[in-house]
């Protein structure tokens, strides 16, 4: 097959020993410094992950490395070799390529047509040489031991797999610097291990792989070293093996995170939120729910683990009331909700939905707009009209909202889309709280926020707890659910198959019940 | 922000002026001249202004009528035929009720809605019904709309006039007709009125929210508490409603009677207003406004510089697609202008 890349036009191969970026700054108009002077040097052959919070500025540096930006002051030296990219063509011409968060791939096309789509193989006519170029393509899926099929159109595939042809598209440009902004984030929990699979291959044949990750447990399970920036700074570049989760977040932050939820066991309040014997379909008459069954009681965290996609989300819909439950029933604070209207499950339920953009804001519309969302009819402050809404009271609502949850915004009537994501976390999460509902219903409420914005809601979840409420919350991080509930259920295929107290239970129990489900059910503790 | 849109309207609209200036020149005229004469008689003297803002009526209400409905979300192309129903409304009961002039006009004013609404009405409840796209159904009640009527005033038609050369009705009733204060028509009055209620309704009421945040993200508006169903309906009404005026006042402050065609494209230029405007309420007046000056000048225009009128609607047309055009390089620009702010680290972060 075509190993022999003569195909590739001349300018292509460049492996450069390694890259130094040295004393890099950049500046954003008017006077936002988002790097200042950070030196980082990348070996080949090594993975190297950029970790730091929102905006400390992984981002801005993968970007000047890659092209998009040009630095205001300071080097990229390529071995001893200063360069300067004017854009990313440039850069992948030097070697260096970057796996697009949002991924450009052209849906019609097949694995293989993607791949080499703007550098194609010509034959001596000048058409396109099919021959050459699916075996181009072939070779690297076989050189890196990629499962994939290139003739598979890319709008079949997961997005697991199109993160693949993504990173082919520059193998196949012989690129041997791969920058990864986010890789895990798109993947379900039991892609990760396969792409990190993929990765150490790369390493082994010599490519350096750069990676930007939220995710501390991640970077210490991939990567040789780790550079950690904080405001724009590097704060230290240190080698894997010899740190910790917590001394990463204590140099991600600048401070210990303070976040402790255990407590002392304190006596449960009366029964707020009762699920009795729920039956869910989907519109294709698939079962989704089976027999759930499920209580919470004031001043408890109940936590719902379980692979994605085993009824969590259609539990949600139920108790919201986006969907109707087939049978079985639903009682919140002594109300039957089971056929209740939105509206009215809303008096008693505060919800933060998973998916921000889609369910939990309107990002075209200003922050207060967002802010005012269910208060606009529950709370006094703005029910008391019958018609009016006055839009100076929600811009000074939104102002209480902003000091009370420190929400870093500039104005009440800024766009909701211009706030970072924790922040539009911290609105979200603050609506709902100052509902003040005696149930509060939480889905994956930290997924995608920095540390010290995790450490923050997880705060304030402690706090609700401690103030009476009854919280359900549906988490992947287990972590999350151990360091915060006070009973774990494990849903598997639509049913309950767990409800235990965390205390009495561990992560490989939990683990084990989410992936094979158990047998019997344990009674639950009162 | 607000200053921000401004200046790319008058951006794109001098961009169009320009373009315009191009085709002229290539005709071998003077735009300098054809563009004057455009000012001069449409906004040249009070008389001028006050026809070109009568003109403005219809325009600005069914262009209301659209950006209403798009910024709430129902997608409501039934302008033309909610029109033809208000003007069939107001003939109806202008030629049967004879009231004196305080009760008669309100009176009128509230069948032209009433047979607006009535039309959008239907298809908001075969929407709700048998879950039919309002897309299409509000598309081909135009059509029915435009047949009955044509048919109701065919000659020889139940409400065609007795012994008329040509399909048109008998006039309404004389007490029902919306005279002059001064030069200005009283359907101008009406016209502000209605811009102004409807304006406050969806920007300070809680209603009106409701339809804005549902316009955006109706998923959203559900699940934080709005009955979205509901104002989906009430929203169709008032779009029909507004539509439905325009026609009816129409033919309360012009021919007085239904006739053939009346109202002509009105409807349709609303339904481009409201697009050119993103839908926003106080755009679509001003650009109701400038269309309206566009059309009154372009007759005598003709006549001064003999440029056919003709020219008129291809400068309308440029005008649309330069500021749908420069609209969405704007959105590009300010998405890029947040991104970089994204990645900015934020100041004030705890």
């Amino acid at each position: 097959m075509g190993n022999n890349p003569t195909h590739l036009p001349s300018f292509l191969p460049r492996v450069p020993e390694f890259i130094t970026l040295h004393q890099i700054t950049k500046t954003f108009p008017p006077n936002v410094v988002a790097l200042d002077g950070v030196s980082v040097s990348f070996e080949a052959g090594e993975i190297h992950a950029v970790v730091g919070e929102n905006g400390a500025g992984k981002s801005t540096l993968m970007k000047v490395l890659y092209g998009l930006y040009r630095p205001d002051r300071g080097q990229i030296l390529l071995g001893n070799q200063s360069v300067r990219f004017h854009s990313a063509n440039d850069a992948i011409a030097a070697g260096v390529g970057m796996v697009h968060q949002e991924i450009l791939l052209i849906p019609e096309y097949t694995v293989w047509q993607n791949v080499v789509l703007g550098a194609e193989p010509r034959t001596r006519w000048g058409t396109l040489d099919v021959a050459r170029a699916r075996g181009a393509v072939q070779a690297k899926i076989d050189a890196f031991g990629f499962n994939i099929d290139p003739d598979a159109p890319v709008g079949e595939l997961s997005v697991a797999a199109r993160q693949k042809v993504e990173i082919l598209k520059l193998l196949y440009r012989d690129v041997s610097v791969l920058i990864l902004d986010e890789p895990t984030a798109v993947l379900t929990p039991l892609e990760v291990p396969q792409l990190f699979a993929e990765l150490r291959r790369l390493r082994a044949a010599g490519k350096t792989i750069l990676f930007i990750s939220h995710h501390l447990d991640e970077v210490l399970e991939l990567s040789d070293r780790i550079t950690v920036l904080r405001r724009g700074k590097k704060v230290d570049t240190v080698p894997a093996a010899s740190t910790s989760k917590s001394e990463l977040a204590r140099m991600m932050v600048g401070r210990e995170l303070m976040f402790t939820a255990r407590r002392a066991a304190q006596p449960k309040g009366e029964i707020i939120l009762r699920v009795e014997g729920v039956y869910y379909r989907d519109k294709q008459g698939v079962s989704r729910l089976r027999d759930v069954s499920l209580t919470v009681r004031a001043g408890e965290i109940v936590g719902i683990a379980g692979v994605e996609g085993n009824g969590q989300y259609e539990l949600v819909n139920v108790l919201v009331g986006l969907e109707h439950a087939e049978a079985g029933s639903i009682f919140i604070n002594g109300h039957d909700l089971t056929h209740a209207s939105i509206l009215e499950r809303r008096r008693h339920i505060a919800f933060v939905a998973q998916d921000r953009s889609k369910l939990a804001a309107s990002v075209s519309a200003s922050v207060a707009e967002n802010a005012i969302m269910t208060h606009h009819r529950l709370n006094e402050m703005f029910a008391r009209r019958r018609w009016r809404l006055d839009m100076r009271q929600a811009g000074a609502f939104t102002e209480q909202m902003r000091k009370q949850f420190t929400v870093a915004m500039s104005r009440p009537d800024q766009p909701f889309r211009a706030l970072s994501g924790g922040n539009q976390q911290k609105v979200i999460l603050g609506r709902e709280l100052l509902l003040e509902r005696p149930f509060l219903l939480l889905d994956q409420p930290t997924r995608g926020l920095d540390v010290g914005s995790t450490e923050y809601v997880r705060e304030q979840i402690a706090q609700q707890r401690d103030a009476g409420r009854a919280i359900l919350l549906i988490s992947s991080d287990l972590e999350e659910l151990f360091s915060l509930t006070d009973r774990i259920a494990v849903m598997y295929r639509g049913a309950i198959v767990a409800d235990v107290p965390t205390a009495q239970t561990d992560l490989e129990q939990v683990g084990a019940w989410m992936l094979q489900g158990r047998n019997q059910r344990t009674a639950q503790s009162a | 922000m607000n200053g921000q849109k401004l200046l790319a309207a008058l951006a794109g609209i001098a961009l169009a002026l320009s373009i315009g200036a191009l085709v002229l020149l290539i005709e071998g005229r003077s735009p300098l001249d054809v563009y004057a004469a455009l000012v001069a008689l449409s906004i040249g003297d009070v008389d001028k202004a006050a026809i070109t803002i009568k003109n403005a009526v219809p325009l600005i209400l069914t262009g209301l009528s659209a950006s209403l409905a798009f910024a709430s979300g129902p997608i409501n192309l039934g302008q033309p035929g909610q029109f033809l129903m208000g003007a069939l409304a107001v003939t109806l009961v202008g030629i049967t009720v004879d009231l004196p002039a305080p009760l008669m006009i309100p009176l009128l004013m509230i069948a032209a809605a009433a047979g607006g609404a009535l039309w959008a009405g239907a298809a908001a409840v075969l929407r709700h019904v048998f879950n039919m796209s309002e897309f299409i159904v509000t598309l081909m009640l135009n059509s029915i709309a435009d047949l009955f009527t044509a048919w109701l005033i065919t000659i020889g038609g139940p409400l065609a006039e007795a012994g008329a050369l040509s399909p048109r009705s008998p006039a309404i009733t004389s007490s029902g007709r919306l005279g002059e204060i001064g030069v200005f028509n009283l359907s101008i009055l009406v016209m502000a009125l209605v811009a102004v209620a409807i304006w406050y309704v969806f920007h300070r009421t809680r209603p009106g929210y409701e339809w804005r945040i549902a316009g955006q993200n109706a998923l959203f508006a559900r699940l934080g508490g709005c009955p979205v169903d509901r104002n989906f309906f009430i929203v169709m009404l008032l779009s029909g409603a507004l539509a439905g005026l325009a026609g009816g006042l129409l033919v309360m402050s012009g021919p007085y009677r239904f006739i053939r065609g009346i109202g002509a494209n009105y409807a349709w230029d609303g339904v481009m207003i409201a697009v050119v405007a993103n839908s926003a309420l106080g755009a679509t007046v001003l650009y109701g406004l400038f269309f309206a000056a566009l059309q009154t000048g372009a007759l005598g225009m003709e006549l001064l510089t003999a440029v056919p009128s003709e020219f008129i609607q291809v400068l309308q047309a440029v005008i649309v697609l330069v500021s749908v055009a420069s609209r969405g390089y704007l959105s590009v620009l300010l998405d890029r202008l947040t991104l970089r702010r994204l990645s900015r680290p934020s100041p004030n972060r705890t």
